[in-house]
């Protein structure tokens, strides 16, 4: 290609990427569903979904009604549970768990105090209603530090030591470092999560929608007959949604994910950015294969919402691979999200570089590569 | 009200859908392909975690410890570092989500009766997972400190390891599992979907069925005839109905079979409801399609305002407790909330209407409200 | 007048004071109207002239702000009221087979529509065979709607229409974007219908050449009636005539006519001008006088026809003023290096679908500077041809040469020399006119040291200096169509293919496009294939080649294939009579073919007029119908066409 050609190439494609901005700007309804997908519907899933026990209704049976059953009982507090006051018997309570008033009851024995003083083993039962497993889990895990530390405390109180004679006990102390995310806030998992999931709608989406925009209105015809190769009307649409994604995501990281959430950005945000722009380059090749097999905008969003829900379940975002069925576990390695979101997690929140990514980088090179050549090829065999 | 016309709309309607091969396979694909997505997808089973260790005193008893994750179905052993710089990699790049580092000297310090520290680092990128692998952790360090305070207590005190084994833990905490014994995520998750799923597509398919009509035109053959709005909507809507009927069965079918959840309730209850519960989201659809002009517009916003509540405001992903009084308000203003209240009584409580029919009857208060909207709202002269 | 006997008193559809506006912009402004029972009204006006919106509101689909509209003397002034006269009306809705359900089959269709109406099982059986075998779809009952010509699909709107026999129907442009032979078909079904069961119907068209099928009509534009009546009184309406004249060199005559009379046009290689406020006694005269000097050939007054009284109306009510302004058309700033010769030439093109042949041997010859047209029904295979010759699509076999390159391996050369306007608008609705010029403009590699001087010279030769920062779905049609012309003339091609550049364009703005058209081929020598649906237009060609079923089966200049028509066929005979209707039964009872009603006359092909004009007489007698006249013309350009295209459809149906 000499030096006058390859500049008319480059004006051609710069000509066709401003029109395709240009129009979009006159296109206010889509600019409101990418701006919602970017502010609104991330800020919801980061506030909105949040998998901790908090406030749990217990009520309690207390069949002893001693100083150490009291004592018991007050320990089920707030923030995780809400002690909701004493029932008579097991039918109440079976009617209040069944009618999901409360979650859990606890039931305290008779002689409770007196064994304890006794130095006899005694038990207190703890029914949880867990039919939702989440909360029915981690009530449980509590119920059991509350009963433990109650323990320890009474035969520390018994035995008459103090906490210092206590550290001269051969055990084990547990010194629990959460990584990343100290604070275990599910906000800061759920919006990326989020972020990434819209990064990937959209930019199968907004490339898709663009083509099949130009078949609908007719106006292909006329880049058909012009001297523009496929590739020239191709890669016009994913620069400009590319472009728009990355502002997109410019904007949430920058004034919903990092301000309202108050993510520590660990990472390289430039390296976060080139990832992201590889990253669309490569589902819009899915998205241009969608635009060859439908007629109307319709079928575009049908077709990508059935294509979002194989990658959304194989992307490990939720289920991490260890946890999948070992063939699943091998499907994952085709689904560009699941390179993405590991990517993803590293740079925003591990503050990992290149030098760790280096293979999801060259998985999610290779999966671009054949997806976009594929689009094109399929768009080249309908227009060319 | 003239059946004949009714059922003119609903062939017509019934034939159309049969013929857009399309529009067919997202009527029974979309439902199904959700709820497989979503069912598998969402886990909350926390199993298998990779972790690594590093153990920096190398004898009998450190050994015996790190068996106890080792041989854990918790945990899965990824191998063994020299030194605690080579963990950061390996975490960054989740590789690991959890590793255990025993110091020095941690033998010698047990046996001469003091207590030592083991340090755990757990990826906290999704809280919900490292709260629960914390749990495990706590567990198994409590399993060890019991036993290694029992020999201590035996070879100090002398006593028999039975009275140790009081002494060191005088209280149990009997935990009962209420409808979901073996706390299985995929119970509470797949028949919860059920509320998902039925709150997305029936309006999904309503929406578009009318708004099709409106795009291309064909709505004109209505407005001009003699058919009242209200044959017109039962007439359009009925085929939809039949079809979410028969993805009731199929999701119900896939709820037990694949996922293996159980139905403990009474099934014709459980029916009636469903199918209330269908009319009363399919009622939001036809909303939306009174709404909006084009079939985008109507994915599109069908989205919006059926997915989000159900994923906020039903109590499947956030329990109801743990929201603030506002937001708790707000769950009761939609059918899902009730809608999952039947679904998870039905299959893991084994309720039925003595329990149950509040929940219904606000399902019914609610379908009689959206649809009287429609009706009033549907008009055969708009102005534009 | 032959009006009593047609038209009963009563008055179906009474309007007064009319209007309607969408966001304070107003569609329809002070509209009255009214239409008697057993009347055929026309409302013809171009795309925008308010006329859909005032056909909803008759059948009671859409609301309006002012004024009142009585159907069958209801009041229809709420939903309430709407609902009393649904019963006894139809409404086709405008858009080829867009209210029709694309997946459902014609008979499906046909039974959606019985069944909505309550017709009783008996009704819909003995009226579907008799609609099926009249409009003869009855071969294609099980095929889906979707599948139809758009001929058929208007015919089955008709149907579905009809179904449930109303005394008023309501058609909305049910004749665009059809050709003329299923045009004329569909005319002479309704005709037939509406007298058998004296339905009243209201219809509306774009094309001015169906005026003659209406007892009344309105011309509607810019929401306004400008004139309203029976055809020949509102061509009367226009003060002025026609004259039309050969003379040499045209364009010279043509540049010093334009000065004084701005109606002018020019059609092959006569002129037609529009000589305002004079008779046809003078006007031969006072155009004669304005060219001193030239060579006339032939000169000759004409009575008014609607389109030329249309844009006479607009002009002398100074509606229009923007559009019929005497613009000099600037010139290519790079000549054309290769203005001799030929510009295209098909070999023995063929392509096939399938098992289905689209094109089918097809030469012709194009030469520089000739407007060459491509005439055809819906699905004759014209596009094929025009997206063979651009490279769109490969050919199955056969060669062709255009712009001097050869069409099988030249492709991306011939894409940069040709310029190219398909059948729908296909430019960006939402850039800006400028906008798009510019895109174009990069698009074809215009030299960046030229493309301001290059864009001010399209946006002159297009007419667009006052509109070039609006959006272009914000012009009306005329415009667009001017713009798509300068983005396919933006690298100044040597070639044009315009695919129906004009359908859905009101008479102005296609008279401007064509001037356009005729400077680019007289001055410039460009060559232009061109296709289209208006056989007015075609009168403008150098050269046409008529197509049915993938060949060309007729290929002359126009004036020589109506000469040829008149050597087979003869001459068109209208005749006028105090009841068209009986006499047209009459007509076709005693063996005469391809009769056809327009408006109150009859039409039919002759050759022998005096023996054919005693046959007539003595049919007529036989009913007692009086003969009022009975005038012989030639034959018009869609007669050409439409006796063609039926003589091959009798022998070789599609």
């Amino acid at each position: 290609m000499n030096g006058h050609a390859f500049l008319l190439w480059w004006d051609r494609i710069i000509a066709m990427t401003l029109k395709e901005l240009k129009q979009l700007i006159r296109d206010p309804v889509l600019l409101l569903i990418i701006s919602y997908f970017f502010t609104a519907d991330v800020y919801m899933a980061g506030s909105g979904i949040n998998l901790n026990l908090r406030n749990a209704s217990v009520m309690v049976i207390d069949r002893d009604h001693s100083a150490a059953s009291r004592e018991l009982m007050y320990r089920f507090r707030k923030p995780y549970f809400d002690l909701k006051g004493e029932i008579s018997g097991k039918n109440e309570a079976e009617d209040l768990l069944n009618r999901g008033r409360i979650l859990a009851v606890l039931d305290i024995p008779e002689n409770f105090q007196s064994l304890l003083l006794q130095g006899k083993p005694t038990a207190v039962q703890f029914q949880v209603d867990t039919s939702n497993t989440v909360l029915g889990t981690l009530a449980t895990g509590y119920a059991t530090e509350i009963t433990a530390g109650f323990a320890q405390d009474f035969v520390a109180k018994r035995l008459g030591l103090n906490a210092e004679q206590m550290d001269a006990l051969p055990v084990i102390q547990n010194r629990h470092r959460v990584l990343y995310n100290p604070n275990q806030i599910d906000g800061w998992f759920m919006s990326i999560s989020e972020l990434l999931t819209v990064i990937t709608m959209l930019s199968m989406m907004l490339p898709a929608a663009a083509a099949v925009r130009e078949k609908e209105r007719g106006t292909i015809e006329q880049l058909a007959v012009s001297p523009l190769s496929p590739l020239q009307i191709l890669l016009p649409k994913v620069i400009s949604m590319g472009l728009v994604i990355l502002l997109g995501v410019a904007v949430c990281l920058f004034l919903i994910i990092i301000p309202v959430f108050h993510l520590p950005f660990k990472g390289s945000i430039g390296l976060f950015f080139a990832v992201t722009a590889l990253y669309v380059f490569t589902t819009s090749g899915i998205g241009l294969f969608i635009a060859t097999i439908s007629h109307s905008l319709g079928q575009v969003t049908m077709l990508v919402i059935l294509l979002l829900m194989p990658i959304l379940l194989l992307s490990g975002a939720w289920t991490p691979p260890e946890a999948m069925p070992p063939g699943i576990r091998w499907a994952m390695y085709i689904s560009p999200l699941y390179y993405f979101n590991e990517i993803g997690y590293a740079i925003l929140m591990k503050g990992a570089g290149v030098d760790i990514l280096w293979d999801s980088l060259l998985g999610l090179t290779g999966l671009g590569a054949v997806f976009f050549n594929f689009g094109v090829w399929r768009f080249r065999r309908q227009f060319g | 009200m003239n059946l004949s016309r009714v059922w003119a709309v609903t062939y017509k309607e019934w034939r159309e859908i049969l013929r857009d091969r399309l529009f067919f396979t997202m009527a029974f694909v979309l439902p199904v392909g959700i709820f497989l997505v979503l069912g598998y997808g969402i886990s909350f089973d926390v199993e298998k975690i990779p972790f690594a260790v590093l153990d920096q005193d190398r004898t009998a008893m450190s050994r015996d410890f790190l068996h106890r994750f080792i041989d854990s179905r918790y945990f899965e052993y990824k191998g063994n570092v020299q030194s605690e710089r080579e963990l950061d990699p390996l975490l960054a790049h989740s590789d690991i989500r959890f590793a255990v580092i025993i110091p020095p000297r941690f033998q010698e310090q047990l046996m001469a009766g003091r207590a030592t520290s083991v340090q755990s680092l757990i990826d906290g990128v999704f809280p919900y997972r490292a709260e629960v692998a914390k749990g495990y952790v706590s567990a198994i360090i409590a399993n060890f400190n019991a036993q290694s305070l029992m020999g201590y207590l035996v070879r100090k005190q002398g006593i028999s390891t039975e009275q140790a084994r009081v002494q060191v833990s005088p209280l149990r905490l009997e935990s009962r599992y209420l409808y979901n014994q073996a706390l299985r995520s995929q119970w509470s998750i797949s028949s919860g979907l059920m509320m998902l799923v039925l709150m997305v597509t029936p309006p999904f398919l309503t929406a578009l069925g009318v708004v099709r009509e409106k795009e291309n035109g064909s709505i004109y053959n209505i407005y001009a005839s003699t058919i009242s709005g209200s044959e017109f909507i039962l007439g359009k809507f009925l085929p939809y109905l039949l079809i979410s009927c028969l993805n009731i069965f199929i999701l119900w079918w896939v709820v037990m079979n694949v996922f293996g959840t159980p139905f403990k309730g009474h099934p014709v209850f459980y029916y009636a409801a469903s199918i209330i519960y269908v009319i009363c989201t399919a009622g939001v659809g036809l909303l939306v399609s009174l709404l909006v002009r084009t079939q985008v517009a109507a994915v599109m916003l069908t989205m919006v305002i059926s997915f989000v509540p159900a994923m906020l405001y039903s109590g499947l992903l956030v329990p109801i407790e743990s929201m603030g009084t506002a937001t708790k308000i707000e769950s009761h203003l939609f059918p899902t909330l009730y809608y999952l209240r039947i679904t998870w009584g039905s299959f893991l409580k084994g309720l039925g209407w003595d329990e149950l029919w509040f929940d219904v009857a606000a399902l019914m208060l609610y379908a009689v409200i959206l649809w009287v909207v429609g009706f009033l709202n549907f008009h055969k002269r708009p102005s534009a | 007048m032959g009006e009593a006997a047609l038209v009963n008193e009563a008055t179906v559809i009474n309007i007064a004071g009319f209007c309607k506006s969408y966001k304070n912009k107003a569609a329809v402004d002070a509209v009255d109207l009214i239409v008697k029972r057993g009347e055929i009204y026309g409302l013809i006006g171009p795309d925008g002239a308010g006329k859909s919106s005032l056909m909803k509101a008759i059948a009671g689909v859409l609301s309006f702000e002012q004024g009142t509209v009585e159907v069958f003397d209801v009041n229809v002034d709420s939903e309430a009221a709407a609902e009393k006269i649904k019963g006894r009306l139809g409404f086709m809705p405008q858009g080829l087979g867009l209210n029709l359900y694309g997946d459902l089959s014609v008979e499906e269709n046909i039974d959606f529509f019985a069944q909505l109406r309550q017709v009783t099982r008996e009704q819909l059986a003995e009226r579907k065979e008799k609609l099926l075998a009249m409009t003869r779809l009855d071969k294609f009952r099980d095929r889906p709607m979707k599948n139809l010509s758009g001929g058929m699909k208007q015919k089955l709107g008709l149907i579905c229409t009809l179904i449930h026999e109303p005394e008023l129907v309501i058609l909305d442009e049910p004749t665009t974007g059809v050709d003329p032979v299923s045009r004329r078909d569909f005319w002479a079904i309704l005709a037939e219908l509406l007298r058998e069961h004296g339905i009243t119907a209201l219809v509306s068209t774009a094309y001015m050449d169906e005026a003659a099928r209406f007892h009344r009509l309105s011309l509607m534009y810019n929401g306004q009636i400008l004139a309203a009546g029976e055809p020949d009184a509102i061509c009367r309406q226009a003060k002025g005539c026609l004259v039309q004249l050969t003379v040499e060199p045209q364009i010279d005559a043509l540049d010093l006519l334009k000065v004084r009379y701005p109606q002018i046009e020019a059609i092959g290689s006569r002129l037609r001008v529009f000589v305002d406020n004079t008779s046809s006694m003078d006007a031969v005269k006072v155009v004669s006088d304005l060219l001193p000097g030239l060579a006339i050939k032939s000169i000759r007054a004409f009575d008014t026809e609607l389109e030329d009284a249309f844009i006479a109306l607009l002009r002398q009510g100074l509606l229009a003023n923007q559009a019929i302004q005497a613009n000099t058309i600037p010139r290519f700033d790079n000549p054309l290096s290769n203005a001799e010769g030929i510009a295209i030439q098909a070999k023995e093109l063929t392509r096939d679908f399938d098992k289905f042949r689209s094109v089918d041997h097809i030469n012709f010859v194009v030469r520089q500077g000739e407007i060459f047209g491509l005439l055809g029904a819906n699905g004759a295979g014209k596009t094929t041809a025009i997206k063979m010759l651009t490279g769109i699509l490969p050919p199955s076999s056969g060669e062709g040469q255009v712009a001097g390159a050869d069409m099988r391996n030249a492709g991306q050369m011939i894409k940069e020399r040709i310029g190219y306007m398909s059948q729908a608008f296909s430019l960006y609705l939402d850039l800006t006119v400028m906008e798009n010029i510019r895109l174009y403009a990069s698009i074809y590699g215009v030299n960046r040291k030229i493309v301001r001087q290059r864009i001010a010279w399209v946006v002159q030769i297009a007419g667009l200096k006052e509109v070039t920062d609006q959006l272009a779905g914000s012009l009306p049609m005329g415009i667009r169509q001017r713009l798509a012309l300068g983005c396919a003339l933006v690298h100044q091609p040597g070639v044009l293919f315009l695919d129906e550049p004009t359908s859905g364009v009101d008479p102005v703005g296609r008279r401007h496009f064509w001037d356009i058209l005729v400077h680019l081929a007289r001055v410039e020598q460009v060559a232009i294939l061109v296709t289209t649906h208006y056989m007015s237009e075609a009168e403008h060609c150098d050269h046409l080649a008529l197509m049915y079923a993938g060949r060309v089966i007729a290929d002359d200049s126009p004036g020589n294939m109506i000469q040829a028509l008149q050597n087979e066929a003869g001459q068109l005979l209208e005749i006028t009579t105090d009841n068209p209707l009986a006499a047209l039964a009459q007509l076709e009872q005693g063996g005469f073919k391809g009769v056809a009603l327009f408006g109150k006359h009859i039409h039919l092909l002759a050759k022998d007029i005096e023996s054919v004009e005693k046959q007539i007489r003595v049919l007529l007698d036989k009913q007692s119908i009086r003969l009022i006249a009975l005038e012989a013309h030639a034959p018009t350009l869609e007669d050409v066409f439409v006796y063609r295209v039926l003589a091959l459809e009798e022998k070789e149906p599609i």
